[in-house]
């Protein structure tokens, strides 16, 4: 274990210091804000999955107490389509102004006294739509003769690319055999406790926009929002409450409902909250992007893997809306994942269908592609009959090789992955479990045993979305790079700490990790530091990264705050320097002194210092700022935008997980039983052992959840059948099992305190182990698994459709 | 979602023609209905007040008549919609005299949107068939009440 980063408080698992207040009921949430004259939003939403509005009648639903209706027709008047960075781009506006294009599409906003009058209301306006047919399928949505979501594209493709990373054709030459596989990813989500929500109020006398939210980042969107409303941007104040109940990537998907009540607080003049209830959360927020991926590996005899081949078609809903077609391009860096592969061809197509539109889903593109990449590596053990562990011990990228270079430009700063996968297996006592398995087979019962080893980028790189566009394309437009984070540090008169954040935490206990790092970097305790952490783009120092997603804080956030607490600390030297006449290099800072090294006599109280940089400024040396305050705006320096070979470091740190699991499947009713599940993770040093493995155990949780049980399901006519939690079935504490999880800490060279990522961590592994232990459990039946969720109903038609095939193949002999 | 079956009223065909065919019989007999006005020949303005699960909501549409071939055949046609959504189904009724006995079979099919289908889909099926039920059940109880 590396000590790298760790101090007397680093490293250390500290209780939350969030907890007491929200344990207390104290929290201060979306629904906790009260302001003056505040009305109230419902919003009526499509009940057909695509057609035509032909006409709106909404004068019988101005009953008493209703404020204000706000249509499609003046969305489309008061606004513009929103921007997102493809060719030709669907005109996406926060309501549907002439065509519905999924179940749920906002066309109307009821603004009322209350909530009860606004939904009452919401039933007295009637819309005249005119159904179309709809397709629900990706493939299907592609063929010429489907019908059309959107005239001015002319096709249902939204985004279409194709990309070469080293020489494939070399490595096809090369290659002893070429194995093909086919693997559907569901569309499902992240259910946070808080659902989206949103209060606008607009002064029509100044023009000035005032926007509470618990939207989750990145600011990007403010941004996105302004254009499309056309209101400046410093005219938009958008505030976060300091409590967010969860976001998992699902809230970076609400600005345009930001969007929609904002147009509602101008069309009234009004202050308008807006709750989203849980059936439009399930209904019409966002989803995770679901995929459909050819992908061909080619391969020597030794279980080699010299390069991949893949086509990906994303679905994106009824529209594309930003981040998006980012699934497809997150994973850039890190999409040959753990293993030393130099040859890569990319086909990558964005569709629509009348599904609900997507946003990133903890785990953003990674879990899609391990789920292939994963499922290929041990379809390739199958074939060359090796074990899935050895062709997985062949790859690896060795630990001497770091920093490496990916194909696609991704450079992974540091790592053992070979060490790492080791932990797992002995975890899970590997031999012994192949033993037992074999016994199990003979007794007819159902063992598997499942891999992930995987790579897991942390820091977005907002450059990488720019690759939906060609390099001649991006030659045309401003480059975009940059993962910038921000801090301000300040040490009051007495001595104490204050520390101002914009770190938008949603329960990933940022405060307690704050406090821990400022007490090491300052020699104080960390009950002697407050936080201040809320995003509000008048307020503070925000960039349009800000944001908590793509797991930043560990990596850029916390290097941001070194640095300001750095500055900070280099600014008490010197003017103790200047007080004890020494030079700041020969001091030392220690438990709330700073003495001449060697000479402890000559000392001075830190607080002593912060007393004269704010009481006694004439004291100072000459040309100093007076205070102590230090502020930080940073940006991880390999955060650059794509090459002219299309070749990006999507991310600025790499972690690596391996998840081990052992599965029973009962033959009878497809039901799965987890018997072990080892989650080993490298997330370089682990600044709080509590909060990380809360957010493993979390993050395991939510990836059994998309393989097991979730997912958004729509029947043929495109109707959503699972707009409750009786339908979208989030596993609870009854299905989850024990996880034993296991720290390697290799530390990061491009981090402060050598820390990395770890939020989304095995949300991009679990479902690939998950199905490969369930395809190992059903090898002897000849069951192939290349699609999830695997419930029981669709493990049990699998293993009925293969003792079909099987009777049928002795009917023929 | 598909509907199909069968109900056997024991009465002569062109009795349980006259029975199902006229409108203030299918306004008691629909479960909710709270209104079937005739428009024109053989079509109806409707009034239906339906909850499933947690669902409650009232549909206003259309019920439409057509190719009938007394006694033997006719199509049922209705759309609705409210807040719960919306309904649109359309069913083939066929009558046969069988001895003393009429037997009368359906085959249609019903698709529902909005709300209803996104909270109600599991127990739609269910309750199509138990609003069916009720629906021979209340004929029946007209057809007595005729007698």
């Amino acid at each position: 274990m590396s000590s790298q980063g760790k101090g007397k408080w680093v490293g250390k698992g500290l209780k939350r210091k969030e907890d007491l207040r929200l344990l207390a009921g104290r929290g201060n949430f979306m629904d906790d804000i009260r302001l003056p004259n505040m009305k109230h939003a419902a919003i009526l939403r499509s009940p057909y999955p695509h057609a035509w509005i032909r006409g709106m009648e909404t004068s019988e639903a101005l009953i008493p107490g209703v404020r204000g209706i706000l249509t499609g027709e003046d969305v489309a008047k008061m606004s513009k389509p929103f921007s997102v960075g493809v060719q030709v781009p669907p005109k996406y506006y926060s309501a549907a102004v002439d065509k519905v294009r999924f179940v749920g599409e906002p066309v109307a906003v009821v603004i009322a006294d209350n909530r009860y009058i606004a939904e009452d209301a919401l039933d007295l306006i009637e819309v005249d739509y005119e159904p179309l047919p709809v397709v629900m399928d990706i493939e299907e949505a592609i063929k010429p003769e489907a019908p059309i979501l959107h005239d001015n594209i002319g096709s249902n493709i939204y985004s279409q690319r194709s990309f070469k990373y080293g020489d494939m054709e070399k490595a096809y030459k090369e290659a002893d055999l070429v194995i093909k596989g086919k693997f559907d990813f569901p569309k499902y989500g992240s259910t946070p406790i808080e659902t989206y929500a949103v209060i606008a109020s607009y002064d029509p006398l100044t023009e000035d926009f005032v926007v509470y939210s618990n939207y989750q980042g990145p600011l990007v969107n403010h941004l996105l929002v302004a254009i499309a409303l056309g209101i400046p941007e410093n005219k938009m104040r958008w505030i976060v409450t300091k409590d967010i109940g969860g976001g998992f990537g699902t809230k970076t998907g609400m600005y345009p409902y930001i969007a929609l009540i904002t147009l509602a607080a101008k069309k009234t003049g009004m202050c308008v909250k807006w709750i989203e209830d849980r059936r439009e959360h399930l209904l019409a927020s966002a989803t995770g992007t679901d995929r459909v991926t050819y992908l061909e590996a080619s391969v020597k005899r030794d279980g080699t893997i010299l390069g991949l081949k893949d086509k990906v078609l994303d679905n994106t809903g009824g529209y594309i809306r930003a981040p998006e077609p980012g699934c497809a391009y997150r994973s850039t860096g890190n999409h040959t994942g753990a293993y030393q592969i130099r040859h890569l061809d990319r086909e990558v197509l964005i569709v629509g269908t009348n599904k609900c539109l997507t946003a990133p889903n903890r785990g953003y593109g990674c879990q899609e592609l391990y789920f292939s990449l994963e499922r290929m590596v041990d379809m390739i053990a199958a074939e060359l009959g090796m074990d899935p562990a050895q062709v997985r011990f062949k790859n690896f990228i060795q630990p001497d090789q770091f920093p490496y270079t990916t194909a696609t430009g991704g450079v992974y700063d540091a790592g053992d992955y070979p060490k790492a996968f080791q932990m797992a297996l002995d975890k899970i006592e590997y031999k012994k479990m192949r033993e037992e398995q074999h016994k199990a087979r003979e007794e007819g019962r159902l063992i598997g045993i499942g891999f992930a080893s995987i790579v897991d980028p942390s820091v977005t790189n907002m450059g990488y979305v720019t690759l939906a566009k060609t390099v001649e394309e991006r030659q045309k437009e401003h480059p975009k790079s940059g993962s910038g984070e921000s801090f301000i540090v300040e040490m009051g008169p007495l001595g104490k700490v204050h520390v101002i954040a914009s770190t938008n935490p949603q329960g990933q206990g940022h405060d307690t990790v704050i406090s821990q790092i400022v007490a090491d970097e300052l020699e104080i305790h960390p009950d002697d530091v407050t936080v201040s952490n809320v995003v509000d783009t008048h307020d503070r120092v925000v960039t349009i990264s800000t944001g908590s997603y793509s797991s930043r804080f560990a990596s850029v956030g916390t290097t941001a705050l070194v640095i300001a607490t750095r500055k900070v600390k280099e600014k008490i030297l010197k003017i103790a320097a200047h007080l004890l006449e020494a030079r700041a290099e020969d001091l030392e800072m220690k438990e709330g002194k700073i003495h001449v090294k060697g000479f402890p006599d000559k000392s001075i109280q830190v607080k002593h210092v912060a007393g004269t940089a704010h009481w006694n400024q004439s004291a100072l040396p000459e040309g100093m700022d007076v205070g102590l305050y230090a502020s930080t705006l940073y940006s991880m320096p390999t955060s650059k935008p794509p090459d002219e070979l299309d070749r990006v470091d999507s991310s600025n740190t790499y972690g690596f997980i391996t998840e081990a699991i052992v599965v029973e499947v009962d033959p009878e009713t497809g039901e799965v039983k987890i018997l072990k599940w080892a989650s080993v993770h490298d997330a370089g040093t682990i600044l709080n052992p509590t909060i990380v493995e809360g957010q493993i155990m979390g993050s395991c949780a939510h990836a059994l959840g998309g393989s097991l049980y979730e997912e958004f399901a729509y029947d043929e006519y495109g109707q959503c059948l699972t707009a409750s939690f009786q339908d979208y079935l989030v596993p609870t504490a009854m299905e989850v099992p024990k996880i034993d999880i296991e720290h390697l800490e290799t530390p990061s060279p491009f981090t402060a305190l050598g820390s990395k990522g770890a939020g989304e961590g095995s949300c991009m592994s679990g479902p690939a182990a998950l199905g490969n232990a369930i395809a190992d459990a059903l090898a002897p039946l000849g069951v192939t698994i290349n699609e999830l969720p695997l419930g029981p109903n669709k493990i049990w038609k699998l293993i009925q459709e293969s003792k079909r095939k099987e009777s049928n193949g002795t009917i023929a002999q | 979602m598909k509907l199909e079956g069968t109900h056997t009223f024991q009465a002569p065909q062109e009795r349980v023609w006259d029975l199902l065919i006229n409108p203030k019989n299918l306004e008691k007999a629909l479960p909710g209905c709270e209104k079937l006005e005739e428009r024109e020949p053989g079509q109806y303005d409707a009034l239906l007040k339906i909850q499933i699960a947690a669902v409650k909501g009232t549909y206003k549409g259309k019920v439409q008549v057509a190719d009938t071939e007394p006694p033997k055949r006719y199509r049922l046609i209705g759309e609705g919609s409210g807040s719960p959504g919306f309904v649109k189904g359309e069913a083939i009724i066929e009558l046969s005299q069988q001895g003393q006995n009429t037997l009368v079979s359906y085959q249609g099919e019903v698709q529902v949107g909005g709300l209803m289908a996104g909270v109600g889909q599991r127990m739609l099926g269910g309750i199509a068939k138990m609003m069916l039920n009720q629906f021979f059940k209340n004929m029946e109880k007209e057809l007595k009440s005729q007698a």
